[in-house]
């Protein structure tokens, strides 16, 4: 039964990150300057993002429902510890979904309400998806001390330092370049496809950059991350298998193969977040008490019963539906009237 | 503000904040299928402009509804940790029932909004009709929760620690029934009569009159229906918790004593150093008809419980009042609605009593939450966990609730601001 929990996290985790995530990579696009591209940009961020994104942001929400109902240990540890981050990360959450809706619902479009909203979800989409790395980093560093009460130890110490930042900075790049990536299917204009490839191509390249800098920055720590994977081969094939992936990537994108090229970046992001699991399952954290593993930290069978056959129901569901969404809207000649 | 208080502070200004949406989110979709459904069978394109504003209405509060959600869900860990540790697992039954709903409704209100000329015209109907059904169904399976922590079941308590946990008799629990009866009615009430109000307003002032009457008739007999229903299922509430919290009726009611043909006292001020009522009227017996339907029944007083456990009366009590004088008041309301239906025609003063109406049901909803939440305290778990034992162990949460303050004040003066824009787009549309 936990067995299935812990998938279920995961597979919400890996939908999050991708359709979340590309939301998220869509509002840090909008940042960077694009010139005359921009309102068409934007219109194209607009429908893309405007059906789907309160569905992908309900995976979030089931993450943490998950949790506080099947492991609530690990739920209140997280929220005790990370208070900090968590609370900067729902600010972000808030002031994203407002600006971007807010934008497209105004009834009235002026220049410069629309340049206000469009800041606010730029900057939020960016500061949101720091944090959700940041709060990553810090799930399995051994600082997180439950019984610690003092003020630096208890609440600040178990977020702070360059390795987190780092990871934060790499979930950008990731989220950036998915989004990009995503987008050049999402409009027939050439030179906005043009400008979506070429994003691609610089987050690609900072994605490896980042990538590169969490590896440096977790010498810092504890347990560093050249050292965690030597340990462990199948780690080290998971992202040599990521990063060999780039190649079918950008072979993909030179056949104007749309749907593959998603595929595959996917595909590598999928790779990064197994590798991520697999460097630390069964442990959802890793305190300074040692770890809190899925397994020993669950609630009671009759409750990880019910979670199941409300996930299972639900999945029935949602899943269809899902399907149905993306179909309307995502696939070519999909059910058009 | 020491921490306990600024956590309770946050918890009740992000749920007082969060419900106005909810409730929202849980009725303008009913009706703005309604508005739809006229379009599609008599074709008639002012109920089709009527659709697209209320459905760009629905947009806006859903978003802000479900940013508001999403923080609730991390605040019951973020502020009350000591809470979730027991409760998550009893009853995150409800919460997963409800996450099904919401994610269900999160895809039709995407298909919905973006789908006008990708489906067939009643596939696009039935989605936008299914955005309320599962809104509503979500409303039902969260106030579970909360009735639990009014009446806990479906576990064993030993030397403070939950055992033999049996989530679906937690989430069947006493409360429930009673608390989401009168909870969907008041979405219901309170969001049809604050629309229809809106629209009179709009009527009255000579904007769009067609496009606003058929409005106010659709939203009104959603509102009227339910303001007219509300008094009984608020009854039946009473009656449960007299049964259920003796403690909170006694706040509500101000009842200091025991005592037999206990008396209903209207208005008035509870003095809790002198437990008496100030200024109140009494009606002799009424109370103990109501509670318990016997004129001569008792009425357990606060003085059964000791003074510690004594939630604040004044508050209580006043809150009450004021859900009462305003269910009483809208439930009049109502029937003289339905009454000048019968006759044809709204004479203006009446639809100048449905304006003053509209922002009524909205503060029911909230003097009754207070009435709920506040009537329960010292506890977070009736008789069982103390609310001071619950609250994280985080310090400044002072900061915590002024960071929300000032997040969700933005929010609604952006949202009150942007709703405006769109009626005044109205005008332009369709003529003064
Ligand atoms: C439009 C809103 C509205 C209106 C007009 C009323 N109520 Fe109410 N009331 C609510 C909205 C509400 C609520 C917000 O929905 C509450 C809070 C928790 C709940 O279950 O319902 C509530 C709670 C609540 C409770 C406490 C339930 C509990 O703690 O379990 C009682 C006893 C009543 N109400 C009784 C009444 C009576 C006798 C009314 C007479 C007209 C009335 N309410 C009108
Ligand atoms: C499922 C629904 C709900 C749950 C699980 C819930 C849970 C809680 C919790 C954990 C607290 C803090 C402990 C306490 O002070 O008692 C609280 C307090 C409070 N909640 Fe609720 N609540 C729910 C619904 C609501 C709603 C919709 C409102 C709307 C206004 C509300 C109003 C309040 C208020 C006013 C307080 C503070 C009480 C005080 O002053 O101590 N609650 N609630
Ligand atoms: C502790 C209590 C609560 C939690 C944790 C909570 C959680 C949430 C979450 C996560 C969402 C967002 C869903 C989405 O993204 O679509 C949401 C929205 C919603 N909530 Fe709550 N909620 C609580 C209390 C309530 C109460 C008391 C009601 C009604 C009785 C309610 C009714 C709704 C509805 C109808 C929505 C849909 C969004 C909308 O239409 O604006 N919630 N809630």
């Amino acid at each position: 039964m936990i067995d299935i929990l812990v998938c279920f996290i995961g597979a919400s985790l890996l939908l999050y990150v991708l359709l979340g995530g590309s939301d998220f990579g869509a509002g840090i696009i909008e940042l960077l300057p694009a010139g005359r591209l921009r309102e068409a940009q934007k219109e194209v961020i607009n429908h893309a993002m405007g059906p789907v994104w309160e569905a992908n942001h309900m995976w979030l929400i089931l993450i943490v429902v998950i949790l506080f109902m099947g492991f609530p240990t690990i739920f209140t540890t997280l929220m005790i510890a990370l208070h900090l981050p968590m609370l900067a990360l729902l600010v972000g959450i808030v002031v994203r979904g407002a600006a971007f809706t807010f934008r497209h619902y105004d009834a009235v479009q002026e220049k410069r309400s629309q340049r206000i909203y469009t800041v606010l979800f730029g900057l939020s989409s960016l500061w949101t998806s720091l944090w959700l790395g940041i709060i990553a980093a810090s799930l399995n560093r051994g600082i997180i001390d439950p019984a610690a009460r003092e003020v630096w130890t208890a609440w600040f110490a178990p977020w702070w330092g360059v390795y987190p930042l780092a990871v934060g900075l790499f979930v950008v790049c990731i989220y950036a370049f998915l989004a990009s990536i995503y987008l050049v299917g999402e409009t027939e204009q050439p030179d906005l496809k043009k400008r979506f490839l070429r994003l691609a191509g610089w987050f690609n390249g900072l994605v490896v950059l980042a990538g590169g800098l969490v590896f440096v920055a977790s010498t810092t720590e504890r347990e560093s991350l050249p050292s965690a994977f030597l340990k462990n081969p199948l780690n080290l094939a998971v992202i040599a298998l990521a990063t060999l992936l780039f190649v079918a990537l950008w072979f993909f994108v030179a056949k104007r193969r749309t749907m593959l090229t998603r595929i595959v970046a996917s595909g590598q992001v999928a790779l990064i977040l197994l590798g991520w699991y697999v460097l630390y399952a069964p442990n959802a954290l890793i305190t300074a008490r040692g770890p809190l593993s899925f397994y020993t930290e669950a609630a009671p069978p009759a409750t990880l019963w019910q979670l199941v056959l409300a996930l299972l129901i639900g999945s029935l569901f949602i899943f269809p539906s899902i399907f149905y969404l993306f179909r309307v809207f995502k696939l070519p000649g999909g059910a058009k009237h | 503000m020491d921490d306990l208080v600024a956590a309770r502070a946050t918890m009740a200004f992000s749920l007082g904040f969060h419900i106005i949406f909810a409730a929202i989110g849980m009725t303008m979709p009913f009706l703005m299928s309604v508005a739809h459904f006229l379009y599609l069978k008599k074709k008639d394109p002012v109920y089709l402009g009527l659709t697209k504003l209320w459905m760009k209405g629905v947009a806006i509060l859903f978003a802000v509804g479900a940013v508001s959600g999403t923080v609730l869900s991390f605040e019951l860990g973020l502020l009350w940790p000591g809470f979730m540790q027991y409760a998550g697992p009893i009853i995150g039954m409800p919460f997963s029932w409800e996450g099904t709903a919401f994610f269900l409704e999160a895809i039709a209100i995407g298909l919905f909004l973006y789908g006008w000329d990708r489906m067939s015209p009643w596939v696009h109907w039935t989605t936008g009709l299914l955005v309320g059904v599962t809104g509503f169904v979500s409303g039902i399976f969260v106030v579970a929760a909360n009735g639990w922590m009014n009446a806990p079941a479906g576990f064993d308590w030993v030397n403070g620690v939950a055992q033999n946990v049996d989530p679906v008799k937690a989430m069947f629990n006493r409360a429930w029934p009673h608390q989401s009866l009168h909870m969907q009615l008041a979405a219901l009430q309170a969001v049809g009569c604050a629309v229809g109000g809106i629209h009179a307003w709009l009527y009255l002032r000579g904007v769009a009159s067609d496009l606003n009457l058929k409005a106010l008739r659709i939203a009104m007999v959603i509102g009227a229906s339910a303001s007219i229903l509300q008094p009984f299922a608020g009854h039946i509430a009473g009656e449960s918790v007299a049964e259920l919290q003796p403690a909170k009726l006694a706040a509500m009611e101000g009842h200091f004593k025991t005592s037999r043909h206990a008396a209903l006292t209207v208005g008035g001020l509870p003095d809790v150093e002198t437990q008496t009522m100030k200024w109140g009227v009494e009606l002799p017996g009424l109370l103990s008809l109501l509670a318990h339907r016997d004129l001569n029944a008792e009425v357990i007083g606060l003085d059964k419980y000791p003074r510690e456990d004594w939630p604040p009366v004044l508050i209580v009590h006043v809150a009450f009042q004021v859900m009462v004088a305003i269910g009483s008041a809208m439930a009049l309301m109502g029937v003289l609605y339905f009454w000048f239906v019968r006759r044809g025609k709204f004479p203006r003063w009446f639809l100048w009593v449905v304006v003053a109406c509209a922002p009524l049901g909205v503060v029911a909803i909230e003097a009754g939450w207070v009435v709920t939440e506040v009537g329960r305290q010292p506890w977070i778990i009736y008789g069982l966990v103390r609310t001071k034992d619950a609250v994280t162990p985080v310090p400044g949460m002072v900061y915590h609730f002024g960071l929300f303050v000032v997040l969700y004040l933005c929010l609604a003066v952006a949202t009150v601001w942007l709703l405006r824009r769109q009626f005044r787009t109205v005008q332009q549309k369709f003529g003064g």
